[in-house]
């Protein structure tokens, strides 16, 4: 398949499944789904930053239009995306990136995504919760939500990852 | 100039970060409090249609939960109704009411597309500005207050619900002698639990009074139930209760809303607009 289809087909399905699917679900304990970040984190090495955070802006907007949060997602994904390079290169191999490979678990090894796309994540989620809450005040109970929320979106992203990956290996 | 274009480029990457979260933040910003148009928000045309798929699949999830609920609501005013009552004098008086006038008429709706997990929790309901709808109105379902009209486009509107920052609807709480008032507020943790503030601590409030709307601004009639006390505790160093209520509606699994239109709003305004603006 095309890389470009391949991730325009991926940034419709992800949108659609956290507008339509994770944003209505209400499992208790303040905890909301998000898997928005993955389609962020699986984006090509070699894409410049200005491209992602284009990207992000888009993709961040239209879930906001779904939910209600005029800008919100928007706001934490180009964070996002202005981040990821930041951390490629300090998680990174010393001679760069293979230009060849994806930033998945599979290409990368689990141990380099877990570590890079969890601190990704756990930096979105808790912008996504600062802004949103904005009371200092309450800084443990923004801290409580980022952890819950972004465990479980972790884990849900991991299971999508691989979702995905196999029917791309099928194909 | 040189140096600037120098400059430019060396910090484009954060230029273009810097104003893609000013543009971001500040349509959150101020998009909370006055919506300018329905684009950024669920009532837009491409995403009304989109829920309204959605809804068609859904909304079955809890239809028999919902039906009871209606049925018991029509058990309640039937048992009101004067003609099935039993009629102790007969034709004796003619009542012509000019004691009593109409003051509130209700629109049915029903929910789109709902949330009550976020900070600021938004209902998108069917019904807009062709219906009559306008920012301001007050919503509520048969068991209690849902919120207040945020946005109306032509034929859906936003609902601004009780589970959002500042929504501060005028409650009081039912006492055995006398209402105490107070605001409602969410804190953001769980949609069973509302808050009410300015409560003076002077009386004591038993548990599980009533708390119903005051009905001062003119959104609500006076005496919509809103929940009941669940928690009370002193406020340190403040001569106040912090009051924690446990809201009569479960939002979310709310599905139909009545939207209050006060025939008498207009009149009160204009009478409020009377009153001369404080001088300096």
């Amino acid at each position: 398949m095309n890389v470009v289809y391949k991730h325009i087909l991926r940034f419709i399905v992800l949108t659609f499944l956290q507008a339509l699917i994770f944003n209505q679900l209400n499992i208790g304990f303040g905890i909301h789904l998000m898997i928005q970040p993955l389609f962020i984190m699986l984006l090509p090495f070699e894409l410049g930053v200005i491209p992602i955070m284009g990207l992000a802006f888009l993709m961040g907007l239209i879930i906001d239009i779904f939910s209600n949060t005029y800008g919100l997602n928007a706001s934490a994904l180009v964070l996002m995306a202005y981040l990821r390079p930041v951390v490629f290169k300090f998680y990174g191999p010393r001679e760069g990136y293979d230009p060849l490979k994806e930033p998945t678990a599979h290409d990368m090894g689990t141990r380099w995504f877990s570590t890079v796309f969890g601190i990704l994540l756990a930096l979105h989620t808790f912008w996504y919760f600062l802004i949103e809450i904005f009371e200092f005040s309450r800084f443990f109970f923004i801290l409580q939500k980022t952890i819950l929320s972004g465990g479980l979106s972790f884990l849900l992203a991991l299971l999508i990852q691989s979702f995905l990956l196999n029917r791309n290996q099928k194909k | 100039m040189r140096n600037l274009i120098a400059f430019l480029q060396r910090f484009r990457i954060f230029l273009v970060f810097a104003l893609l979260q000013i543009l971001a933040i500040s349509w959150y910003v101020s998009y909370l409090n006055f919506p300018r148009s329905q684009y950024l928000t669920t009532t837009n045309d491409i995403s009304i249609q989109v829920l309204e798929w959605e809804h068609d699949l859904t909304k079955h999830f809890n239809l028999s939960k919902n039906n009871t609920q209606l049925q018991w609501e029509n058990i309640y005013w039937r048992k009101r109704q004067p003609k099935f009552m039993y009629q102790i004098s007969r034709g004796k008086y003619k009542i012509e009411d000019t004691v009593f006038e109409q003051q509130y008429t209700y629109i049915p709706a029903e929910v789109i597309n709902s949330s009550v997990t976020r900070r600021n929790n938004y209902f998108t309901i069917n019904v807009g500005k062709l219906q009559g709808i306008k920012k301001g109105m007050g919503v509520f379902c048969h068991e209690g207050v849902v919120g207040v009209i945020h946005y109306a486009s032509d034929h859906y509107s936003l609902v601004k619900t009780v589970l959002t920052k500042d929504i501060n609807i005028d409650v009081s709480i039912q006492m055995k002698k006398s209402d105490l008032p107070g605001l409602l507020k969410w804190d953001g943790r769980n949609p069973r639990y509302g808050m009410i503030t300015g409560i003076n601590n002077d009386l004591r409030i038993k548990k599980w009074s009533k708390v119903v709307t005051r009905g001062g601004s003119g959104i609500f009639p006076k005496g919509l139930p809103v929940g009941k006390v669940s928690y009370t505790e002193p406020i340190e160093g403040q001569a106040l209760w912090k009051v924690e209520i446990l809201f009569s509606a479960d939002y979310r699994s709310l599905q139909r809303v009545y939207i209050i239109k006060n025939l008498h709003l207009e009149e009160q305004e204009a009478l409020e607009a009377q009153i001369p603006a404080d001088e300096e």
